[in-house]
């Protein structure tokens, strides 16, 4: 029992904050998956009798302006959301652990070539990106990862390429060196399991933005095509409508404060028990 | 405490200076709100913006709000609940014979920024060059049979056409292609006005800037002959979207707006303090187009299957809110041509669709309709993707900006416009008939007629009823030209919609019988 307490699951189930923070995700991820058992109507039936009822024992968040019910909306789309950010992130974090990790090992005309690449990328604002996109790839799923990718990899490349050069030079590195240790070995056994400390907490950090640049896009009709159930259409279409019926942007609104909640405070938390110098303080 | 932190971060700042820095920013700040209040600054929205400020890149109604505002023509619309027109650079003009109108210039009527007076050589000039080839002017057709302007004097000439055009009073003349522009000052832009401002104008405003993808500033111009405008700034407001344009009302940022029909009922029966609604009915017309030369849509049935899928009235009821009604084709009611009815009911018949697509040998159907990214088109959309989907028939939605999506069928901008499947669009109207099926010719294939539909019977009818003066004929004429396109299975009209304006008590708007506003005439209440 002493022992669990000192993993860092233990650890951060001592943490209020990460508690709450895993009771969201947990609730997320649970709405996700069970989102056809849960749903009390079909997502896309549309019913234009009841629209834009206001919530109900029969539409407990409302309807939309095609009578379509907004729960069970939401319930699909935190699928969508789920699947971007998941994906997104994995894609965009996989190609910053690389290119962060050549960056920091590399010769110096590398390293200065790859993080012009990731000043680059950094720059380019999200949105201005995602309407020139937008403009030449079909709207989907697709597009948003894309445009994700595009914006976000350079994030992990930098904070890898910076404890990559901390560590190579460690005095645990060297004396592996001097002992003959492979390359391999350096990189997979002492560097990468340091680095992705950090990397994990910026990926729980990202998350949430990443949730939000889909749900962003689609509002701005540059994301999901126009009926797919995404958390940002449902706001698009509150928005629409915001006078008479408020009702449905508050209800697309709460599950992205919630997730975005959930994962910060995640990503606090883990930052709080990853990172030595916050343990000492504490 | 405040006091320290103050003096940390303004060393020199006294509790005095403080106050008068403050009294300072707050009478700086409410410059703009005095200018305002007194009514002499005038905020319209405008949905999208043109281009530039020359006539030859026009396409429709948006040119016009601004056109009107700084250039003027030989006659233009009278405001009001009547299509009439009234005279404006022109002293006299008539008709002496079926192909020729005369016109004399009112002495006086000068251009701004000492380009002298206007002319019958800037008449002729304006005119004509639409009829250049390589002038590539998308508006041309307004302009049907028309051949020259003569000029017979400075400030007299004649208008010649090739053969009668009956339009030519409730088009040409006082809509964009008879908007009359300086000969010198676009001889000297290099033959096109593509610059920031125009160097010269006519009209009672001027233009101080355009400030892209947000508006226009217009100045009253001094230089106007006519009686001065009523509002010393006039913006022209770019917003795009019906919603964000109605809460721009409500908070004040702008003074007239169209708004949607989804807010008609409810601000017509409770219109917010110190704000007008008046909705017009609209000559305007919605229609899903189907590009019958895309290999996926050969067979007929197909095309008709689809026709056959979209049900109209329940468009209207989500998309419309049932404050329109469906349209029997491109002509409102009211205007020679105007069909009673369609040939297919508006209502939908799924089983009928469902057994075409079975007699075409089609199991399942994938297609993609092309919408603007606006709540009304979206709307129309998802009801029909719900609806086509109980014919077997899986529709895909497509949303685009205003620029993406005009350039669409444009064979001048890529080749997109040859794989197009169906596509949502709007077009706006002039009250007569040939300004609607203009854009159906096959002539208009790659520019405007994103159908591709072509048919000989239908181009000749439209030659032979722009010179028809018989109106029994020539509403027998067009009532024929919509049954081809309808038999075509090329096109599913939905609505001529309605125009509703919310406005300011402190404006007096003036519009056009189908409610679109004519600036130039807009006077404080």
């Amino acid at each position: 029992m002493t022992a669990f307490r000192h993993t860092l699951t233990g650890r951060l189930l001592a943490d209020p904050l990460a508690v709450v923070a895993m009771l969201i995700i947990a609730g997320m991820v649970m709405v996700a998956l069970l989102a056809d058992v849960i749903s009390p109507h079909d997502y896309s039936a549309m019913n234009l009798v009841d629209r834009f009822s206001p919530p109900s024992a029969t539409y407990w968040l409302g309807t939309d302006n095609l009578g379509r019910d907004t729960f069970s909306r939401l319930a699909q789309g935190s699928r969508i959301a789920l699947y971007v950010a998941l994906t997104a992130v994995t894609i965009s974090g996989a190609i910053g652990l690389v290119l962060g990790m050549i960056a920091g090992f590399g010769p110096r005309w590398l390293d200065n070539s790859l993080l012009f690449i990731f000043d680059t990328a950094r720059a380019y604002p999200t949105i201005i990106l995602a309407l020139a996109l937008a403009a030449l790839l079909p709207r989907g799923l697709s597009t948003v990862v894309i445009v994700v990718v595009i914006t976000s990899f350079s994030e992990y490349g930098r904070v890898v390429r910076t404890q990559t050069l901390s560590l190579k030079n460690a005095e645990f590195i060297l004396a592996e060196r001097a002992m003959g240790a492979s390359f391999g070995r350096i990189v997979f056994h002492h560097i990468l399991p340091n680095v992705l400390g950090p990397f994990f907490i910026l990926a729980a950090m990202n998350l949430p933005v990443v949730i939000t640049i889909e749900a962003g896009m689609s509002f701005l009709g540059i994301g999901v095509p126009p009926g797919t159930p995404s958390w940002g259409a449902t706001l698009k279409d509150g928005f629409d409508y915001i006078r008479t019926t408020p009702w449905i942007i508050l209800a697309g609104g709460l599950p992205l404060i919630l997730v975005t909640l959930g994962f910060t405070f995640l990503g606090e938390a883990l930052r709080d028990q990853l990172d030595p110098k916050l343990r000492k303080g504490r | 405490m405040p006091d320290l932190k103050l003096q940390r971060l303004f060393p020199s700042l006294t509790r005095r200076q403080l106050f008068a820095g403050a009294a300072a920013l707050g009478t700086v700040s409410m410059l703009p709100v005095a200018a305002w209040a007194d009514g002499t600054r005038l905020n319209v929205r405008a949905y999208l913006e043109p281009d530039d400020y020359d006539p030859l890149d026009a396409s429709g109604f948006l040119e016009e709000l601004l056109y009107g505002c700084i250039y003027r023509k030989l006659i233009q619309y009278v405001p009001g609940d009547e299509w009439a027109w009234q005279n404006d650079l022109a002293e006299s003009i008539e008709q002496t014979s079926p192909t020729t109108i005369a016109f004399t210039l009112k002495q006086g009527q000068m251009w701004s920024d000492g380009y002298g007076e206007i002319t019958a050589e800037d008449v002729k000039f304006s005119m004509d060059r639409h009829m250049v080839e390589e002038n590539n002017s998308r508006i041309k057709p307004d302009l049907g049979t028309f051949t020259h302007v003569e000029v017979t004097g400075s400030h007299s000439g004649i208008i010649h056409m090739e053969r009668p055009f009956a339009p030519i009073w409730t088009i040409a003349l006082p809509y964009l292609a008879g908007t009359v522009i300086c000969k010198q000052a676009t001889e000297e832009a290099g033959g096109k006005i593509t610059t920031a401002v125009p160097p010269t104008v006519s009209g009672p405003y001027r233009v101080r800037e355009h400030r892209l993808g947000e508006r226009w500033v217009l100045d009253r111009n001094p230089e106007f002959s006519g009686e001065p405008a009523d509002f010393e700034r006039v913006d022209l407001i770019v917003i795009v979207d019906e919603a964000a344009a109605e809460i721009a009302k409500e908070a004040g940022d702008v003074d007239f707006t169209a708004i949607g029909p989804a807010s008609v009922q409810r601000l017509g029966d409770n219109p917010p303090a110190g704000t007008q609604l008046k909705v017009h009915p609209a000559l305007f017309y919605h229609w899903v187009g189907l590009n019958v030369q895309n290999p996926k849509f050969e067979d007929i049935r197909v095309r008709q299957a689809i026709m056959h899928a979209i049900d109209v009235p329940s468009i209207m009821q989500a998309a419309f809110f049932d404050v329109a009604e469906p349209a029997t084709g491109i002509i409102a009611p009211g205007l020679i041509g105007h069909r009673p009815e369609t040939l297919i009911p508006p209502q939908a018949d799924f089983a009928r669709a469902r057994e075409l697509l079975d007699e075409a040998g089609i199991d399942r159907l994938d297609i993609n309709i092309d919408v603007l990214n606006n709540v009304t088109h979206t709307t129309v959309a998802q009801v029909m993707q719900a609806m086509m989907a109980q014919a077997g028939i899986d529709l895909n939605i497509s949303v685009h900006e205003g620029g993406s999506f005009w350039s669409l069928g444009v064979a001048a901008d890529g080749d997109r416009w040859q794989d197009l499947e169906l596509t949502l669009k709007r077009f706006s109207m002039t009250p007569d008939p040939y300004y609607a099926t203009a854009w159906f010719v096959s002539e208009q294939i790659g520019d405007w007629n994103w159908e591709q539909f072509s048919s000989e019977e239908f181009d000749q009818l439209h030659d032979e009823a722009l010179s028809e003066t018989d109106p029994a004929r020539r509403d027998e004429m067009y009532r024929r030209m919509q049954d081809l396109m309808e038999e075509s299975g090329g096109y599913r009209f939905l609505t001529h919609g309605v125009t509703a304006n919310l406005f300011a008590d402190s404006i007096v708007p003036a519009t056009r019988p189908d409610g679109l506003p004519l600036v130039q005439h807009f006077r404080r209440a």
